[in-house]
């Protein structure tokens, strides 16, 4: 009997443990991320990247602290896929480095360093 | 021994301790480089003296007695910094950087480019309209570029021509000096018709001066002076479409393209072509309300950039045939009807060129060049006009410095050659010619000083008029900073120009009283004082500005247009009394959300002269006007919103006698509002908009007078106080191609 107890209790405990994990996401989500920008030429291309992306209602890019503030349809896009299209325009976002071909794209001033 | 020990000691100490005092070096950081600078200033709030950096941008501050106090940094190119001095800061070194205007307004501005503002650094008043601004309306030519804007307003000068022009504090555009990139623009023969000629894709951006301008560019500016900054080859797009069409049947393209050829060339070109086809008369008057035509320019500028000289230059034609009058009318005219056929067209040529000296960085010497050739050919009805003009101007400008860049001077020589033919009414009994030779070269000395709170812009010019004599132009202009926030200005100047009295007056014309001119006609003179307040807040934490502005403006002569004293005449004379205006102008800006901008603005406007015998306001000028505006952008960036109302109160109208032979009786306009608004919609490289002008659909009634008699003695087509046409609709789009900033 209370080997049973103890299985049920732990079977319960697990489901509810699982049950956080998978909460469902709310159908529009804000996320701030970390770029790699550093000037207004930057903030024009992260914006205007990220405006044009399916599923993305805007982004703003903040000047003080270049992070980017995006608010997006969680149905359409996730938020491992906004710090991915960052990275390809050729800033790195959070731990997301910037891809190669991005950052040949961008001008002297923008990659990393240029604005000293 | 030990009293003398501890006394020498205490006095040392003392000493030591009473001389409090702090040093430093001051550096400037632009995009390029960091470097020290000299001459920087540094001074305490409390204490009116300061000192200056020496050449190595060191300096020695002797620290005020009571602590804690503000130090203020500032130097000529650099934003002002300060920092707050304590006690515990006696003895100790500072490294104090400045950065240069140019690097912080690219970041700072970044946060929001302000489309409109009121300079704050400039000494003269300063109203800027740049690109985002000119974006929110169709501002397809320069006249539909100041729908956005309080201070100047756009009007119809007849029911018939299409004419539309500028007037600032209630004076006619005449009386504002308007120039392309300091080279004087759109006076002469082009003083009526000229605002289509540059099309509103062509401008960067709109600087709006009230009071006098500097004499540096010209004695002409009376009321203000409204300088059009081109889009430069290395800045502009690399390609730009346009294209617009509206209800009333009007298309119109424009073409814009950048190119950089290397290092030191590049070249811009810019074209504009529209045509107005539709035949429109929703007040069934018989008349067109708008004339039928086409309008082409085209415009092509080159730079070049060396390490010690600089030059540009460009050419500029011009071609516009407008046809206006009763409906039906072509250039055959089998019918005999009254047709308005007017033909403008002109071609200029200009050039800049500058010479910096490397050793002195703050010195240079600039010429500006230009040559123009334009006609005008009118006819309304039977009357006809005839204009052309042939003109050089060359103006040569030394900028440097006395001591430090606080202190700055500019002095020049200018000559300008008119060599002018109007011809009014040739084919009639009563012929008019008004043909002059102009030959005016000019001296100007501009002294300015930057003080800590004060700055100060003395100038004065000297012209001699081979008809006019001599002619002495003294210019004053102050900025006091009140605090960081708010500015005060005070203005005191004269200008002076020639009037051209048949083009200044070429609407004129679309009636058949007759005109008289028996005097010979002088120079007219003004002078123009005003102050200015402007102050920016944070209202809800919101950003906020206000401007306050009161402009008294005196003439010493004026060509006086009295439709007043004889009833079927237009006397054209010089002023005998006074003749003033008076503006007073507030302007309230606000931002409550951070995509989302309200400007208010009430004008008043008192301008009198002494017509038919008594001092009266002048006609179809409103006392009191109000303005408002809303612009708001969605956080993505891709639409905006814009919409503009401006109320319009009672003016004044000068007597006329009706159709049927009575005179008019009610001699007040309407008060009425004008509502415009345009939707943009941006996706990445395309724009387009959607937009309605006049949305309450209000028109003037009957602005014609015996309409059914166009040649008969009553006809009048200038009684005209507002809208003729009702609401317009109008769409279009864009298509650029930004150049990216290499560096």
């Amino acid at each position: 009997m209370k080997n049973y107890i103890t299985i049920l209790i732990s079977i319960l405990t697990l489901s509810f443990a699982n049950a956080q994990e998978s909460k469902p996401l709310r159908k529009v989500e804000t996320i701030e991320i970390q770029t790699s920008a550093q000037c207004e030429d930057c903030k024009e291309r992260i914006e205007n990247g990220l405006n044009y992306t399916k599923g993305v209602v805007f982004a703003e890019l903040n000047d003080d602290t270049k992070k980017v503030t995006v608010k997006y349809k969680t149905s359409v896009i996730s938020a491992q896929q906004i710090r991915q299209k960052i990275s390809e325009i050729g800033y790195s976002a959070d731990d997301v480095k910037a891809t190669e071909p991005g950052l040949n794209k961008l001008p002297a001033c923008c990659k990393p360093g240029g604005m000293e | 021994m030990k009293k003398k020990i501890l006394s020498i000691v205490t006095f040392t100490f003392i000493s030591i301790v009473s001389i409090a005092q702090m040093k430093g070096i001051v550096y400037g950081s632009s995009s390029q480089v960091r470097e020290t600078i000299f001459g920087a200033k540094l001074y305490f709030t409390h204490n009116k003296s300061g000192v200056l950096t020496d050449k190595e941008g060191q300096f020695e501050v002797i620290l005020p007695k009571n602590l804690p106090d503000t130090l203020i940094v500032s130097a000529i190119g650099y934003i002002p910094d300060t920092i707050i001095v304590d006690k515990k800061d006696r003895f100790i070194s500072l490294e104090i950087t400045l950065y240069s205007e140019q690097l912080l307004r690219e970041v700072v501005v970044a946060i929001k480019k302000e489309t409109h503002s009121v300079s704050r650094m400039k000494t003269l008043q300063v109203e800027q309209i740049s690109s985002g601004e000119l974006r929110k309306a169709a501002c397809c030519n320069l006249s539909e570029s100041f729908e956005t804007n309080a201070s100047v307003d756009v009007n119809i000068t007849d029911a018939v021509s299409g004419a539309k022009k500028i007037q600032m504090m209630g004076l006619d555009g005449v009386y504002t000096q308007i120039q392309m990139e300091n080279i004087p623009y759109l006076r002469g023969l082009e003083s009526s018709f000229g605002l289509s000629s540059i099309s509103g894709t062509w401008i960067e951006s709109i600087q709006i001066t009230k009071g006098t301008g500097n004499v540096v560019n010209g004695y002409e500016s009376m009321a203000g002076l409204i300088n059009l900054e081109l889009k430069k080859p290395l800045e502009m797009e690399r390609l730009f479409v346009n294209t617009y069409a509206n209800r009333f049947g009007r298309l119109e393209t424009n073409l814009n393209a950048g190119h950089k050829i290397n290092e030191k060339w590049s070249t811009g070109w810019m074209a504009h072509s529209s045509g107005m086809f539709g035949e429109m008369d929703n007040n069934k008057d018989g008349f067109r309300d708008l004339p039928k035509g086409n309008n082409n320019a085209l415009l092509s500028r080159w730079n070049y950039r060396g390490t010690k000289f600089e030059s540009q230059f460009g050419i500029n034609g011009y071609l516009d045939t407008k046809y206006g009058g009763q409906t039906g009318f072509t250039t055959n005219n089998p019918n005999n009807l009254y047709g308005v056929q007017i033909q403008s067209k002109h071609i200029d040529v200009f050039a800049k060129t500058g010479f910096l000296f490397e050793k002195r960085p703050y010195q240079s010497i600039g010429v500006v060049y230009n040559l123009k050739y334009q006609t005008v050919d009118a006819k309304f009805g039977n009357r006809n006009f005839e204009g052309e003009e042939k003109r050089g101007y060359i103006n040569a400008i030394f900028d440097g410095i006395i001591g430090n860049t606080n202190r700055k001077i500019k002095a020049g020589l200018s000559l300008v050659y008119v060599d002018m033919m109007q011809h009014l009414d040739s084919n009639k009994t009563l012929p008019l010619k008004n043909d002059r030779i102009e030959v005016v070269p000019g001296i100007f000395g501009e002294f300015t000083n930057i003080g800590m709170r004060l700055n100060t812009v003395l100038g004065a010019r000297v012209d001699y008029h081979n008809l006019f004599g001599w002619q002495f132009s003294p210019r004053l202009h102050s900025k006091y900073a009140l605090t960081e926030k708010t500015d005060i200005r005070f203005t005191v100047g004269k200008g002076w120009r020639v009037p051209n009295f048949m083009m200044d007056n070429i609407s004129l014309l679309a009636t058949s009283r007759s005109w008289l001119v028996n005097q010979k006609l002088q120079p007219e003179i003004s002078w123009n004082t005003g102050t200015s307040l402007v102050h920016e807040f944070k209202l809800f934490d919101r950003k906020a500005s206000l401007v306050l502005d009161l402009y008294h403006i005196e003439f010493v002569n004026q060509l006086i247009v009295d439709r007043d004293s004889i009833v079927n005449s237009i006397v054209f004379k010089n002023l005998q009394g006074r003749s003033f205006s008076n503006s007073f102008q507030t302007e309230f800006s606000f931002s409550p959300l951070k995509n989302l901008d309200i400007r208010l603005a009430y004008k008043l406007l008192d301008v009198r002269t002494l017509y038919g015998g008594e001092v009266q306001q002048q006609v179809m000028l409103p006392k009191h006007r109000g303005f408002i505006n809303v612009g708001y952008k969605t956080r993505d960036k891709r639409w905006e919103y814009d919409a503009t109302c401006t109320v319009f109160g009672q003016s004044r109208l000068p007597q006329a006698i009706l159709g049927d032979g009575s005179y008019s009786t009610n001699n007040k306009s309407q008060v009425y509002p004008m509502i415009n608004a345009q939707v943009t919609h941006t996706y990445k490289l395309w724009e387009f908009y959607l937009g309605g002008e006049n949305l309450t659909n209000f028109k003037q009634k009957s602005p014609i007078i015996d309409s059914a008699n166009p040649f008969g003695s009553k006809f009048d087509a200038t009684r005209i106080w507002g809208p003729i046409m009702g609401i317009n609709v109008y769409a279009g789009f864009r298509y650029s191609i930004h150049r990216k900033k290499q560096k």
